[in-house]
């Protein structure tokens, strides 16, 4: 059988394979446009295994240099237009491509700067090694895919930091990154539960920098309510990032580790090939670098079109 | 699949292949000169310092700043393995000028590349220097005297000009206080510190460190010894702190003004 989400299936829902939200958390931001953000980001579409869309994603940070008791708190916002897919291998295996465009901007003491351009690229492969997939609706149905992959320096890395006090102000890393991931998917009837976690290892770009790295978590229940050729899943959870310090020529630079968890709250709707998606993330707890850098509010939108 | 798999192994071995190759700049040999910048980012207390703005001191002053000007001198860098890199005497005077952006960043140039882990400098111009008699002090003398560094020749130069107007519980109106230190009769309070660098400043051909000094106003007067600027009020005229044995313990609280809170290598 294909890999589509809604044809060739018997199932009064989609199959769990199809259900594979892409909450691929890495996403075009970890640490890049976005120290603080990193992965965990988007549910990725919970309605199609194999697509193309268009993704919109917005942060809002408020940065302090840390060095005063009275120094300022400055608005980061961070806007990124991603075009993203999952392709199909073969039946056990995909592949996936992000390519960020970033807008940013910050404020100053001498007032607001921007930037933009392309940002880092990702290519991930995803291998199925487990599912037990039956045509029995009352079955509980497991998924469990493993990955990896890379995240190439395509965006700009720009040392003097654009003026920011948060290294992660940037439209890249510079860097080579590894990036290891797995997925758990359990399905029973409308009800499902996802659970991802996946850990980049940062390398030392051309400048001598090189960004902690970064393990993202993100746990999400759904349900799933079909009509006709409409899908619509609302989807709730949490989701987290740990990051270890930055180093620039071999030095540990302080206040650069931190982690944080967000709640988040989305859903998904479909009508034929098309699905539209959007999320919110709200910090519940946080201490990046030091308290210098805040995370305030992300937003995720999304348009798909199913493969 | 087969050739799948083929071809995503070639492409993890060199994803592989090229994040093993990290250039180690830390440790890679070492050579040629860079340049190092000092900054001097005045505070008062926690405060970023601004200038006519309310500070309250421990014995109940309020202090206002209108002027902050210090010479900073002989600066010497210490490498990780203990040998040190004296800055050329002739280009080793600063005046640091809380109202002069400019002049809060102090360029070394032509600095041997290497790990330093540390920097000294003196406070004031040194007595050897001024012993040199006004023709041995080349331009200085003339930027010093611009900047208003400078008594007269005989008195010598000011060290530290801190100035501003303060209040205290029975000093109800805002009143000046001039803080000027240099040499007394019995005293040449020129002040020497070495600070420590939390991580090393690695001065290369393509990496210019910048070493952010934290320098607390506040301690002049309310360090280690506190100055009473009150009790230096006595004839109500303000308080003019310009002599006497009031130097010899500011000099003394300068040990505890300077603090390197980070190091840049860009």
């Amino acid at each position: 059988m294909g890999m589509h989400a809604h044809v060739k299936d018997t199932l009064p829902f989609p199959s769990p394979t199809a259900f594979q939200p892409f909450k691929l958390a890495m996403e075009d931001c970890d640490s890049c446009g976005c120290s603080a953000s990193g992965g965990s980001m988007g549910f990725g579409s919970l309605l199609n295994a194999n697509y193309v869309g268009l993704r919109y994603l917005y942060q809002f940070y408020r940065t302090n240099d840390g060095l005063y008791s009275n120094s300022p708190w400055y608005d980061e916002q961070y806007n990124t237009l991603q075009v993203w897919s999952r392709l199909p291998v073969s039946k056990k295996i995909q592949v996936s491509v992000l390519v960020p465009y970033h807008f940013h901007q910050h404020q100053t003491n001498t007032g607001t700067q921007s930037m933009q351009g392309l940002g880092d690229i990702t290519l991930l492969g995803n291998y199925r090694i487990y599912q037990n997939l039956k045509k029995d609706s009352l079955t509980v149905q497991h998924t469990f895919i493993v990955g990896g992959g890379v995240k190439m320096p395509t965006g700009v890395f720009d040392q003097a930091n654009n003026g920011s006090v948060n290294p992660g102000y940037q439209l890249g890393t510079g860097s080579w990154d590894a990036i290891f991931l797995t997925d758990y998917t359990l399905r029973y009837r409308q009800f499902g539960v996802n659970a991802v976690m996946n850990y980049t290892n940062k390398s030392e770009n051309s400048k001598g920098y090189r960004f902690g790295n970064q393990f993202n978590y993100a746990g999400t229940l759904y349900y799933i309510w079909n009509k006709d050729k409409m899908t619509l899943a609302p989807q709730l959870g949490v989701s987290g990032e740990v990051y270890a310090h930055n180093y620039q020529h071999g030095q540990k630079l302080k206040e650069t580790n931190g982690s944080i968890l967000f709640s988040k709250i989305g859903f998904e709707a479909g009508l034929g090939k098309w699905s539209l998606g959007a999320n919110v993330m709200l910090p519940l707890h946080q201490n990046l670098m030091a308290g210098n850098v805040n995370a305030r509010s992300r937003i995720g939108i999304n348009l798909n079109y199913a493969l | 699949m087969k050739v799948f798999f083929k071809n995503m192994a070639v492409v993890m071995t060199m994803a592989l292949t090229l994040l093993s190759c990290s250039n180690d700049d830390a440790n890679s040999n070492v050579s040629g000169e860079g340049t190092l910048k000092l900054e001097f980012d005045n505070v008062y207390k926690t405060a970023d310092l601004a200038m006519n703005t309310a500070y309250t001191n421990s014995n109940g002053e309020v202090v206002k700043v209108s002027k902050l000007k210090y010479i900073i001198s002989n600066i010497k860098l210490t490498k990780e393995d203990g040998t040190v890199f004296t800055y050329p005497k002739s280009q080793s005077y600063f005046i640091v000028d809380e109202l002069t952006p400019a002049s809060l960043l102090l360029n070394l140039t032509n600095v041997p590349a290497g790990n330093y882990t540390k920097v000294t400098f003196g406070i004031g111009v040194d007595q050897d220097q001024f012993n040199l008699g006004a023709t041995g002090q080349g331009d200085f003398l003339t930027q010093a005297q611009n900047a208003g560094m400078m008594w007269s020749w005989s008195a010598g130069y000011k060290f530290v000009a801190f100035e501003g107007t303060f209040t205290a519980p029975t000093v109800s109106s805002d009143t000046s206080f001039m803080v000027h230190t240099g040499q007394t009769g019995t005293d040449y309070n020129y002040a020497t510190v070495t600070l420590n660098f939390p991580s090393n400043a690695l001065v290369r051909t393509n990496i210019t460190p910048q070493v952010h000094i934290m320098a607390d106003a506040s301690q002049l007067i309310d360090g280690t010894n506190t100055i009473s600027l009150t009790a230096a009020n006595g004839m109500g005229m303000g308080a003019m702190i310009m002599g006497g044995s009031n130097l010899a313990l500011i000099t003394a609280n300068l040990a505890n003004m300077f603090e390197v809170e980070h190091v840049h290598n860009d």
